[in-house]
Protein backbone atom coordinates (compact mmCIF):
# COMPACT_ATOMS: atom_id res chain seq x y z
CA UNK A 1 0.00 0.00 0.00
CA UNK A 2 3.07 2.26 0.41
CA UNK A 3 2.92 4.41 -2.74
CA UNK A 4 -0.83 4.08 -3.03
CA UNK A 5 -1.22 5.29 0.52
CA UNK A 6 0.86 8.41 -0.10
CA UNK A 7 -1.07 8.94 -3.29
CA UNK A 8 -4.36 8.73 -1.42
CA UNK A 9 -3.13 11.39 0.99
CA UNK A 10 -2.28 13.65 -1.93
CA UNK A 11 -5.66 12.96 -3.53
CA UNK A 12 -7.48 13.78 -0.30
CA UNK A 13 -5.48 16.98 0.08
CA UNK A 14 -6.57 17.96 -3.44
CA UNK A 15 -10.16 17.00 -2.59
CA UNK A 16 -10.07 19.20 0.50
CA UNK A 17 -9.27 22.06 -1.87
CA UNK A 18 -12.28 21.16 -4.03
CA UNK A 19 -10.61 19.11 -6.80
CA UNK A 20 -13.45 16.90 -8.09
CA UNK A 21 -11.36 14.70 -10.38
CA UNK A 22 -8.95 13.80 -7.58
CA UNK A 23 -11.87 13.14 -5.25
CA UNK A 24 -13.66 10.87 -7.74
CA UNK A 25 -10.51 8.81 -8.22
CA UNK A 26 -9.90 8.61 -4.47
CA UNK A 27 -13.46 7.47 -3.73
CA UNK A 28 -13.26 4.80 -6.44
CA UNK A 29 -10.04 3.36 -5.01
CA UNK A 30 -11.21 3.68 -1.41
CA UNK A 31 -14.42 1.82 -2.30
CA UNK A 32 -12.39 -1.18 -3.49
CA UNK A 33 -10.28 -1.08 -0.33
CA UNK A 34 -13.40 -0.92 1.84
CA UNK A 35 -14.98 -3.89 0.08
CA UNK A 36 -11.88 -5.95 0.90
CA UNK A 37 -11.82 -4.57 4.47
CA UNK A 38 -15.43 -5.49 5.25
CA UNK A 39 -15.38 -8.80 3.37
CA UNK A 40 -12.97 -10.05 6.04
CA UNK A 41 -15.00 -8.61 8.90
CA UNK A 42 -18.71 -8.85 8.20
CA UNK A 43 -21.25 -11.33 6.83
CA UNK A 44 -21.83 -10.78 3.10
CA UNK A 45 -25.27 -9.24 3.56
CA UNK A 46 -23.82 -6.39 5.66
CA UNK A 47 -20.91 -5.41 3.43
CA UNK A 48 -22.84 -3.22 1.01
CA UNK A 49 -24.32 -0.99 3.68
CA UNK A 50 -21.04 -0.80 5.58
CA UNK A 51 -19.13 0.35 2.48
CA UNK A 52 -21.81 2.91 1.67
CA UNK A 53 -21.93 4.27 5.24
CA UNK A 54 -18.16 4.56 5.33
CA UNK A 55 -17.96 6.39 2.01
CA UNK A 56 -20.53 8.89 3.28
CA UNK A 57 -18.59 9.26 6.55
CA UNK A 58 -15.36 9.83 4.61
CA UNK A 59 -17.18 12.55 2.68
CA UNK A 60 -18.73 14.25 5.71
CA UNK A 61 -15.61 14.06 7.85
CA UNK A 62 -12.99 14.77 5.18
CA UNK A 63 -11.95 17.95 6.99
CA UNK A 64 -10.71 15.83 9.92
CA UNK A 65 -7.95 14.31 7.75
CA UNK A 66 -4.67 16.05 8.55
CA UNK A 67 -2.62 16.18 5.30
CA UNK A 68 0.61 16.04 7.33
CA UNK A 69 -0.23 12.51 8.44
CA UNK A 70 -0.61 9.26 6.46
CA UNK A 71 -4.05 8.68 4.98
CA UNK A 72 -4.52 4.97 5.58
CA UNK A 73 -4.65 5.04 9.42
CA UNK A 74 -7.28 7.76 9.14
CA UNK A 75 -9.32 5.73 6.67
CA UNK A 76 -8.86 2.54 8.70
CA UNK A 77 -10.08 4.33 11.85
CA UNK A 78 -13.23 5.53 10.07
CA UNK A 79 -13.81 2.04 8.60
CA UNK A 80 -13.29 0.42 12.00
CA UNK A 81 -15.75 2.84 13.62
CA UNK A 82 -18.36 1.89 11.04
CA UNK A 83 -17.52 -1.78 11.54
CA UNK A 84 -18.38 -1.42 15.25
CA UNK A 85 -21.58 0.34 14.18
CA UNK A 86 -22.47 -2.65 12.03
CA UNK A 87 -21.75 -5.11 14.85
CA UNK A 88 -24.11 -3.11 17.03
CA UNK A 89 -26.70 -3.07 14.26
CA UNK A 90 -26.44 -6.87 14.01
CA UNK A 91 -27.10 -6.98 17.75
CA UNK A 92 -30.19 -4.79 17.44
CA UNK A 93 -31.57 -7.05 14.74
CA UNK A 94 -30.85 -10.33 16.44
CA UNK A 95 -33.83 -12.15 14.97
CA UNK A 96 -34.01 -10.49 11.56
CA UNK A 97 -34.14 -12.75 8.57
CA UNK A 98 -30.91 -12.58 6.64
CA UNK A 99 -30.69 -11.87 2.95
CA UNK A 100 -31.23 -14.76 0.57
CA UNK A 101 -27.59 -14.82 -0.50
CA UNK A 102 -26.49 -15.95 2.93
CA UNK A 103 -25.93 -19.67 3.56
CA UNK A 104 -26.78 -20.70 0.03
CA UNK A 105 -24.20 -23.26 -1.13
CA UNK A 106 -23.27 -21.23 -4.21
CA UNK A 107 -22.36 -18.36 -1.94
CA UNK A 108 -20.45 -20.37 0.58
CA UNK A 109 -17.30 -18.34 0.04
CA UNK A 110 -19.25 -15.16 0.71
CA UNK A 111 -20.43 -16.31 4.12
CA UNK A 112 -17.19 -17.89 5.22
CA UNK A 113 -14.92 -15.06 4.19
CA UNK A 114 -15.46 -12.93 7.30
CA UNK A 115 -12.22 -14.36 8.66
CA UNK A 116 -11.44 -11.57 11.11
CA UNK A 117 -14.90 -11.82 12.59
CA UNK A 118 -14.45 -15.58 13.00
CA UNK A 119 -11.12 -15.06 14.76
CA UNK A 120 -12.72 -12.54 17.11
CA UNK A 121 -15.49 -15.01 17.92
CA UNK A 122 -12.88 -17.16 19.63
CA UNK A 123 -12.80 -14.59 22.44
CA UNK A 124 -16.47 -15.25 23.29
CA UNK A 125 -18.04 -18.00 25.37
CA UNK A 126 -18.62 -21.20 23.32
CA UNK A 127 -22.43 -20.87 23.48
CA UNK A 128 -22.23 -17.28 22.20
CA UNK A 129 -19.78 -18.28 19.45
CA UNK A 130 -22.07 -21.03 18.30
CA UNK A 131 -25.21 -18.87 18.27
CA UNK A 132 -23.53 -16.07 16.29
CA UNK A 133 -21.80 -18.43 13.90
CA UNK A 134 -24.99 -20.30 13.05
CA UNK A 135 -27.46 -17.40 12.84
CA UNK A 136 -25.31 -14.47 11.74
CA UNK A 137 -22.62 -16.10 9.64
CA UNK A 138 -24.23 -19.24 8.29
CA UNK A 139 -27.77 -17.96 7.95
CA UNK A 140 -29.70 -20.48 10.04
CA UNK A 141 -32.91 -19.31 11.66
CA UNK A 142 -33.11 -18.99 15.43
CA UNK A 143 -35.33 -22.09 15.49
CA UNK A 144 -32.83 -24.12 13.47
CA UNK A 145 -29.92 -22.93 15.60
CA UNK A 146 -31.89 -23.90 18.69
CA UNK A 147 -32.48 -27.40 17.36
CA UNK A 148 -28.84 -27.84 16.39
CA UNK A 149 -27.31 -26.58 19.64
CA UNK A 150 -29.87 -27.63 22.24
CA UNK A 151 -30.07 -24.04 23.47
CA UNK A 152 -33.60 -22.64 23.80
CA UNK A 153 -34.63 -20.02 21.25
CA UNK A 154 -34.57 -17.33 23.94
CA UNK A 155 -31.07 -18.37 24.91
CA UNK A 156 -29.93 -18.24 21.28
CA UNK A 157 -31.20 -14.64 21.05
CA UNK A 158 -29.60 -13.69 24.36
CA UNK A 159 -26.29 -15.26 23.35
CA UNK A 160 -26.30 -13.43 20.01
CA UNK A 161 -27.18 -10.14 21.70
CA UNK A 162 -24.55 -10.44 24.44
CA UNK A 163 -21.93 -11.92 22.15
CA UNK A 164 -22.20 -9.13 19.60
CA UNK A 165 -22.16 -6.51 22.35
CA UNK A 166 -18.95 -8.07 23.66
CA UNK A 167 -17.47 -8.22 20.16
CA UNK A 168 -18.14 -4.49 19.68
CA UNK A 169 -16.48 -3.79 23.04
CA UNK A 170 -13.48 -5.96 22.14
CA UNK A 171 -13.00 -4.18 18.81
CA UNK A 172 -13.43 -0.76 20.42
CA UNK A 173 -11.04 -1.59 23.24
CA UNK A 174 -8.29 -2.78 20.91
CA UNK A 175 -7.65 -0.10 18.27
CA UNK A 176 -5.56 -2.52 16.24
CA UNK A 177 -7.77 -5.59 16.60
CA UNK A 178 -7.82 -6.79 13.03
CA UNK B 1 -21.73 -2.94 -3.86
CA UNK B 2 -22.23 0.85 -3.76
CA UNK B 3 -22.49 1.87 -7.37
CA UNK B 4 -20.96 4.76 -9.23
CA UNK B 5 -24.05 6.86 -8.61
CA UNK B 6 -23.23 7.25 -4.92
CA UNK B 7 -19.68 8.29 -5.78
CA UNK B 8 -20.99 10.78 -8.34
CA UNK B 9 -23.35 12.26 -5.77
CA UNK B 10 -20.57 12.63 -3.22
CA UNK B 11 -18.31 14.25 -5.82
CA UNK B 12 -21.13 16.61 -6.87
CA UNK B 13 -21.48 17.62 -3.21
CA UNK B 14 -17.75 18.34 -2.86
CA UNK B 15 -16.93 21.74 -1.39
CA UNK B 16 -13.50 22.96 -0.31
CA UNK B 17 -12.91 22.38 3.41
CA UNK B 18 -10.25 23.67 5.76
CA UNK B 19 -8.41 20.70 7.30
CA UNK B 20 -8.90 20.52 11.02
CA UNK B 21 -5.86 21.44 13.14
CA UNK B 22 -5.46 20.52 16.81
CA UNK B 23 -3.42 23.67 17.51
CA UNK B 24 -6.11 25.93 16.06
CA UNK B 25 -8.85 24.24 18.11
CA UNK B 26 -6.78 24.54 21.29
CA UNK B 27 -6.11 28.21 20.55
CA UNK B 28 -9.84 28.79 20.11
CA UNK B 29 -10.52 27.14 23.47
CA UNK B 30 -7.77 29.21 25.08
CA UNK B 31 -9.39 32.40 23.79
CA UNK B 32 -12.85 31.33 25.02
CA UNK B 33 -11.40 30.49 28.43
CA UNK B 34 -9.45 33.76 28.65
CA UNK B 35 -12.55 35.78 27.71
CA UNK B 36 -14.64 33.96 30.32
CA UNK B 37 -12.05 34.49 33.05
CA UNK B 38 -11.54 38.13 32.00
CA UNK B 39 -15.28 38.87 32.13
CA UNK B 40 -15.58 37.04 35.44
CA UNK B 41 -12.89 39.22 37.01
CA UNK B 42 -13.99 42.37 35.19
CA UNK B 43 -17.46 42.16 36.72
CA UNK B 44 -15.96 42.12 40.19
CA UNK B 45 -16.46 38.45 40.94
CA UNK B 46 -12.99 38.02 42.43
CA UNK B 47 -12.92 37.40 46.18
CA UNK B 48 -12.24 40.60 48.12
CA UNK B 49 -9.10 39.20 49.80
CA UNK B 50 -7.59 37.81 46.61
CA UNK B 51 -4.21 39.48 47.21
CA UNK B 52 -3.92 37.81 50.61
CA UNK B 53 -5.24 34.51 49.28
CA UNK B 54 -2.58 34.49 46.58
CA UNK B 55 0.04 34.21 49.29
CA UNK B 56 -1.49 30.97 50.60
CA UNK B 57 -0.30 27.58 49.34
CA UNK B 58 -3.92 26.39 49.11
CA UNK B 59 -4.74 29.03 46.47
CA UNK B 60 -1.92 27.88 44.20
CA UNK B 61 -2.76 24.26 44.97
CA UNK B 62 -6.24 24.91 43.58
CA UNK B 63 -4.97 26.82 40.54
CA UNK B 64 -2.18 24.33 39.78
CA UNK B 65 -4.27 21.18 40.20
CA UNK B 66 -7.25 22.46 38.22
CA UNK B 67 -5.01 23.99 35.56
CA UNK B 68 -3.15 20.68 35.07
CA UNK B 69 -6.48 18.83 34.86
CA UNK B 70 -7.91 21.33 32.38
CA UNK B 71 -4.87 21.21 30.10
CA UNK B 72 -4.49 17.42 30.20
CA UNK B 73 -8.17 16.67 29.67
CA UNK B 74 -8.57 19.46 27.10
CA UNK B 75 -5.67 18.26 24.94
CA UNK B 76 -6.88 14.66 25.29
CA UNK B 77 -10.38 15.67 24.18
CA UNK B 78 -9.34 17.80 21.20
CA UNK B 79 -6.82 15.23 19.94
CA UNK B 80 -9.45 12.50 20.17
CA UNK B 81 -11.71 14.31 17.70
CA UNK B 82 -9.38 12.86 15.04
CA UNK B 83 -10.76 9.38 14.19
CA UNK B 84 -7.33 7.76 14.40
CA UNK B 85 -6.53 9.08 17.90
CA UNK B 86 -7.90 7.37 21.03
CA UNK B 87 -8.55 9.38 24.22
CA UNK B 88 -7.73 6.40 26.45
CA UNK B 89 -4.06 7.24 27.09
CA UNK B 90 -4.91 10.75 28.25
CA UNK B 91 -7.84 9.50 30.31
CA UNK B 92 -5.54 7.10 32.15
CA UNK B 93 -3.46 10.09 33.27
CA UNK B 94 -6.40 11.86 34.87
CA UNK B 95 -6.88 9.63 37.96
CA UNK B 96 -3.15 9.99 38.67
CA UNK B 97 -3.44 13.78 38.42
CA UNK B 98 -6.50 13.86 40.69
CA UNK B 99 -4.77 11.54 43.18
CA UNK B 100 -1.67 13.75 43.21
CA UNK B 101 -3.85 16.85 43.73
CA UNK B 102 -5.61 15.25 46.69
CA UNK B 103 -2.31 14.07 48.20
CA UNK B 104 -0.83 17.55 47.98
CA UNK B 105 -4.03 18.93 49.55
CA UNK B 106 -3.67 16.44 52.39
CA UNK B 107 -0.08 17.60 53.03
CA UNK B 108 -1.22 21.24 53.06
CA UNK B 109 -4.06 20.30 55.39
CA UNK B 110 -1.80 18.35 57.75
CA UNK B 111 0.58 21.29 57.89
CA UNK B 112 -2.25 23.64 58.96
CA UNK B 113 -3.79 24.07 62.41
CA UNK B 114 -6.74 21.72 61.73
CA UNK B 115 -8.62 20.42 64.79
CA UNK B 116 -12.18 21.38 63.86
CA UNK B 117 -14.73 18.66 63.28
CA UNK B 118 -14.79 17.46 59.68
CA UNK B 119 -18.53 17.94 59.38
CA UNK B 120 -18.27 21.57 60.47
CA UNK B 121 -15.45 22.13 58.02
CA UNK B 122 -17.61 20.91 55.16
CA UNK B 123 -20.10 23.83 55.46
CA UNK B 124 -22.44 22.04 53.13
CA UNK B 125 -24.69 25.02 52.37
CA UNK B 126 -21.65 26.91 51.03
CA UNK B 127 -20.60 23.76 49.24
CA UNK B 128 -23.87 23.54 47.33
CA UNK B 129 -23.41 27.16 46.19
CA UNK B 130 -19.88 26.31 45.08
CA UNK B 131 -21.10 23.38 43.01
CA UNK B 132 -23.74 25.51 41.34
CA UNK B 133 -21.16 28.19 40.46
CA UNK B 134 -18.66 25.64 39.10
CA UNK B 135 -21.27 23.95 36.93
CA UNK B 136 -22.39 27.32 35.54
CA UNK B 137 -18.84 28.45 34.82
CA UNK B 138 -18.09 25.23 32.94
CA UNK B 139 -20.84 25.90 30.38
CA UNK B 140 -18.88 28.04 27.83
CA UNK B 141 -16.06 25.50 27.53
CA UNK B 142 -18.30 22.44 27.51
CA UNK B 143 -20.35 24.10 24.78
CA UNK B 144 -17.25 24.93 22.70
CA UNK B 145 -15.71 21.48 23.17
CA UNK B 146 -19.05 19.85 22.41
CA UNK B 147 -19.27 21.73 19.11
CA UNK B 148 -15.68 20.80 18.22
CA UNK B 149 -16.43 17.19 19.07
CA UNK B 150 -19.55 17.22 16.90
CA UNK B 151 -17.59 18.74 14.01
CA UNK B 152 -14.77 16.23 14.49
CA UNK B 153 -14.86 12.47 14.05
CA UNK B 154 -14.30 10.87 17.46
CA UNK B 155 -14.24 7.09 17.22
CA UNK B 156 -14.37 6.57 20.99
CA UNK B 157 -17.27 8.90 21.71
CA UNK B 158 -17.65 7.89 25.35
CA UNK B 159 -13.96 8.45 26.03
CA UNK B 160 -13.92 11.78 24.21
CA UNK B 161 -17.07 12.87 26.07
CA UNK B 162 -15.44 12.04 29.40
CA UNK B 163 -12.34 14.04 28.48
CA UNK B 164 -14.56 16.96 27.43
CA UNK B 165 -16.42 16.72 30.74
CA UNK B 166 -13.27 16.68 32.89
CA UNK B 167 -11.69 19.55 30.93
CA UNK B 168 -14.84 21.70 31.17
CA UNK B 169 -15.40 20.86 34.83
CA UNK B 170 -11.81 21.61 35.79
CA UNK B 171 -11.92 24.87 33.85
CA UNK B 172 -15.20 25.93 35.53
CA UNK B 173 -13.67 25.16 38.92
CA UNK B 174 -10.47 27.02 38.00
CA UNK B 175 -12.39 30.20 37.14
CA UNK B 176 -14.35 29.80 40.37
CA UNK B 177 -11.10 29.71 42.36
CA UNK B 178 -10.85 33.49 41.93
CA UNK B 179 -14.18 33.94 43.67
CA UNK B 180 -14.27 31.12 46.18
CA UNK B 181 -13.33 32.37 49.68
CA UNK B 182 -12.60 28.89 51.02
CA UNK B 183 -9.02 27.76 51.48
CA UNK B 184 -9.60 24.64 53.57
CA UNK B 185 -8.19 21.72 51.52
CA UNK B 186 -10.76 19.33 52.98
CA UNK B 187 -13.64 21.58 51.91
CA UNK B 188 -12.06 22.07 48.48
CA UNK B 189 -11.33 18.38 47.94
CA UNK B 190 -14.92 17.40 48.72
CA UNK B 191 -16.90 20.12 46.96
CA UNK B 192 -14.65 20.74 43.98
CA UNK B 193 -14.50 17.00 43.35
CA UNK B 194 -18.30 16.83 43.58
CA UNK B 195 -18.74 19.75 41.15
CA UNK B 196 -16.27 18.29 38.67
CA UNK B 197 -17.89 14.85 38.95
CA UNK B 198 -21.34 16.26 38.15
CA UNK B 199 -20.18 18.11 35.02
CA UNK B 200 -18.08 15.13 33.86
CA UNK B 201 -21.00 12.76 34.35
CA UNK B 202 -23.41 14.99 32.42
CA UNK B 203 -20.94 15.28 29.53
CA UNK B 204 -20.28 11.53 29.57
CA UNK B 205 -24.00 10.75 29.41
CA UNK B 206 -25.17 13.43 26.98
CA UNK B 207 -22.37 14.08 24.47
CA UNK B 208 -22.03 10.56 22.97
CA UNK B 209 -25.66 10.77 21.82
CA UNK B 210 -25.20 14.22 20.29
CA UNK B 211 -21.99 13.45 18.44
CA UNK B 212 -22.88 10.26 16.64
CA UNK B 213 -21.66 10.20 13.03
Amino acid sequence: MGDGEDQWGALMLAAQSGNSAAYRRLLGEVREWLIRFYTRRLPASFIDDAVQDTLIAVHEKRHTYDPDRPFRPWLAAVARYKWIDRLRAMKRHTTDELADDVAVPDHESAVTSATVLRQLLAELKPAQQEAIRLVKLEGFSVEEASARTGQSQSLIKINIHRGLAKLATIVQGHPHAE
Amino acid sequence: MPNDRLLDELVADLRPVRPRRVGRDLLLLGVIGAVELGLFLLFGAARHDIMIAMKLPSFWWKVGSLGALTVTAGITAVRSFDPSVSPQRGLRLLPALIGAALAIGWVIDAAGAGGAALWARLMWHHGIDCIFAMVTLSIPVIFALGLLMRRGAPTDRKGSALAVGVASAAWGALVFVFNCPHDDPFYIAVWYLAGCAIVSLIARLVLPRMTRW
